[in-house]
């Protein structure tokens, strides 16, 4: 296939085309014009199309012969009207042109942070209801669930097929420690929950899920959770973190239903003194401590049941894939031909194993 | 009165969230060229219709009051088109680059008999205000000098002014992104020292590898009450909004950012006592003036911006009771006259 990958500079983005490589597919990457990218790290395998999402009419070529569009590009910084311009405004100028297209499949990355986390008990799986007072998220929840907003009726409007994967959070090598296992406060690390089993997927997995759900035809229609599974809690993430970076710090274990307690009695001040219009940190806002911490259970059933899909890679080789410098890592990132045959044997081996 | 916005960026929150405290004022649409913006813009704040067509907008909700908050090259058509559907216009400065526009605007307006207001707001918070209140009461005197500094960090990483993709719309503004604070200068030296007569600036480009054509501006503006300096610079730290006013009893500055004001004035009695007296009057309200800006900060609330949403008030005030705006036209032609001379070839050093 044909595949047109947005946000291909970024993180998850590098890992996709990788993944997509290595299933045999032909990928044109759409990169912004002043993003440097070292273009022969792919060794001529990607077609690199420079524009920015934002700019009208400069999107239309981007999408010639392109039978699938993985849309993974979204802001992930900056004030709120920077990352619905970014996310939204750019989603929109990128689906107008396809529009003008012959392009008709779509695969999009979502996140869990689009789900109404207060609400939800127990197991989050993708019938869980979404987040039904979203102005109170932060601005990436109000993006990205806007983002999924505007392509699902784009959709609509356009008989499209739409896969959308949601993925948890994203680690691996050089994001060692994503938001959901704790948060830093100089040499020491809270660890909310510290038994809780936070919806981690390895970039490597989460990468090869994207590919699978594109060449999948029965993942059309569906929204995936992506996460793991791997049944590990986020002292133990940390932990590895600091065993094998070497990093100083303390972790400090905070119980979940203490800190929501704090932030519920945050959020009550607020109202009470300031009539909700206090500025404060996230960790002193329930909903959205809620989205970071909350103790949920996160299934990989649907995946599993409808795309017959595992993450090829179990938790010991993530932590070797993030923590140790080899040429198997490097060739995720930076896939010559040779080094795609190389990933090749890396995931069946470790596929085998799984 | 119904009112509605055009355009749903970020300023355009702080117009939305003002106009929601006043009586008697409905919000009731908002235009935006992303739906999702517009739409998203009117689900958060409960507006009752979204729009991606600004005409089609003005002729079903049929507004008392339109709201142009979009990139400036959009603001004299729209304003336009606004006023051409019979609504009183408030437009985000600069209202426009064209000189010749401005007065098109202006004329359009009183030909309509409708009230058009330029966003000045920094011409409505409180310092400036109590500045004022010194003026009108004769404690500061004649006014001789004022002095007005912005300093921004508009080159900073992730600034919208240096985006490299997609370039920043006050880039094609004369004077680049330094044009877009220009009508803040400008307001707040009119304000105080009247139309200007002659003006000398300085425009310079300090950091090279930058989109920019400028980053850092100065001027010397002799005006029909005194003088003015003006400057802006982006990479004088801390970032600031500094004004000072001299008069001929006494000197009033603020930081408008920040929002404090001092007041530096001789009492009577031997100079050395005086002296002592006024540095310790103005540390006590340095002071005070931080505790309250940090308590304000906590609190949330307006910032910066409570002069916008004084300006709003008076303005829906004026037009409910028919008097005169806060903002009047030729205040509006004054100071874009002294905007133009700010960004004149000529009138470079």
């Amino acid at each position: 296939m044909n595949v047109l990958v947005t946000g291909a500079a970024g993180y998850l983005g590098r890992h996709i085309i990788a993944a997509t490589l290595k299933r045999g597919h032909r990928v044109r990457a759409l990169i912004r014009p002043s993003t440097w990218i070292d273009e022969a790290r792919w060794g001529g395998a990607v077609e690199v199309f420079r524009a920015d999402l934002r700019a009208p009419g400069a999107l239309t070529p981007a999408f010639d012969q392109v039978d699938v569009l993985l849309h993974i590009a979204a802001r992930v910084d900056g004030s709120e009207s920077a990352q619905m311009a970014d996310t939204v405004v750019g989603t929109e100028r990128l689906l107008e042109a396809m529009a003008k297209s012959a392009t008709r499949r779509i695969v999009l990355a979502s996140s869990l942070s689009v789900y109404g986390w207060t609400a939800i008990r127990g197991t989050l799986t993708e019938d869980s209801p979404l987040e039904t007072d979203l102005y109170r998220r932060d601005c990436y929840a109000i993006a990205k669930t806007w983002q999924e907003r505007v392509v699902r009726r784009m959709c609509q409007e356009h008989d499209w097929a739409l896969t959308v994967l949601r993925p948890g959070f994203i680690w691996g090598r050089d994001r060692a420690y994503p938001a959901g296992i704790g948060q830093k406060l100089g040499r020491w690390h809270l660890v909310f929950g510290p038994w809780s089993r936070p919806p981690m997927t390895h970039v490597e997995n989460c990468a090869d899920c994207f590919a699978e759900a594109m060449e999948n035809p029965r993942a059309v229609g569906h929204t995936f959770n992506v996460v793991d599974g791997h049944d590990i809690s986020s002292w133990r993430y940390l932990g590895e973190y600091f065993r094998r970076t070497g990093a100083a710090g303390h972790r400090i274990p905070v119980p979940y239903h203490m800190a929501l307690a704090g932030a519920t009695l945050a959020e009550w001040i607020n109202r009470w003194l300031c009539q909700g219009r206090a500025r404060l940190p996230g960790l002193l806002i329930p909903c959205r401590l809620q989205a970071r911490f909350k103790p949920l259970r996160f299934s990989t059933r649907k995946l599993d049941e409808v795309l017959g899909w595992r993450p090829p890679l179990d938790f010991a080789h993530c932590l070797q894939r993030t923590y140790t410098a080899s040429a198997a890592q490097q060739c995720c990132t930076s896939a010559t031909p040779e080094q795609v045959q190389q990933v090749q044997e890396c995931l069946t081996s470790s596929q085998s194993r799984t | 009165m119904k009112a509605v916005l055009i355009g749903a960026g970020q300023i355009a929150q702080q117009h939305i969230a003002c106009l929601r405290s006043l009586t008697g004022v409905a919000l009731v649409g908002v235009c935006d060229l992303s739906r999702g913006v517009a739409e998203s813009t009117a689900d958060r704040f409960g507006v009752g219709a979204w729009f991606t067509d600004h005409l089609a907008m003005l002729a079903e909700a049929r507004p008392d009051v339109v709201h142009v908050t979009t990139p400036p090259p959009s603001h004299f058509r729209l304003a336009m088109d606004a006023l051409a559907a019979g609504a009183h216009v408030i437009v985000e400065k600069p209202i426009s680059t064209v000189p010749t526009e401005v007065s098109t605007l202006l004329h359009a307006a009183s030909e309509r008999r409708r009230v058009l207001i330029e966003d000045y707001n920094y011409l409505f918070n409180p310092p400036v205000e109590r500045i004022r209140d010194l003026e009108r009461s004769g404690d500061l005197g004649e006014v001789v000098n004022v002095e007005v500094a912005i300093s921004v960090d508009i080159v900073a990483q992730g600034s919208p002014f240096v985006d490299r993709d997609l370039a920043h719309p006050c880039l094609s503004l004369p004077g680049g992104a330094i044009a877009d604070f220009l009508p803040h200068l400008a307001s707040l030296a009119h304000s105080f020292v009247g139309p200007h007569r002659t003006v000398r600036t300085h425009w310079q480009k300090r950091l090279g590898d930058s989109p920019l054509p400028y980053d850092e501006f100065r001027a010397v503006v002799a005006a029909e009450h005194g003088t003015a300096y003006l400057s802006f610079s982006s990479h004088a730290r801390p970032e600031i909004f500094w004004i000072q006013v001299d008069g001929t009893r006494m000197r009033a500055a603020a930081d408008l950012f920040d929002p404090y004001l001092v007041v530096n004035r001789l009492d009577g009695g031997p100079r050395p006592i005086a002296l002592l007296r006024d540095r310790l009057r103005q540390a006590r309200h340095v002071r005070l003036a931080s505790w309250h800006n940090f308590l304000h900060k906590l609190a949330g609330g307006p910032g910066a911006y409570q002069g916008l949403w004084t300006l709003l008030a008076r303005t829906y005030e004026a037009l409910q009771s028919g008097v005169e705006p806060p903002i009047s036209a030729r205040q509006i032609a004054e100071v874009n006259n002294l905007v133009a001379a700010l960004t004149a070839q000529e009138n470079r050093f």
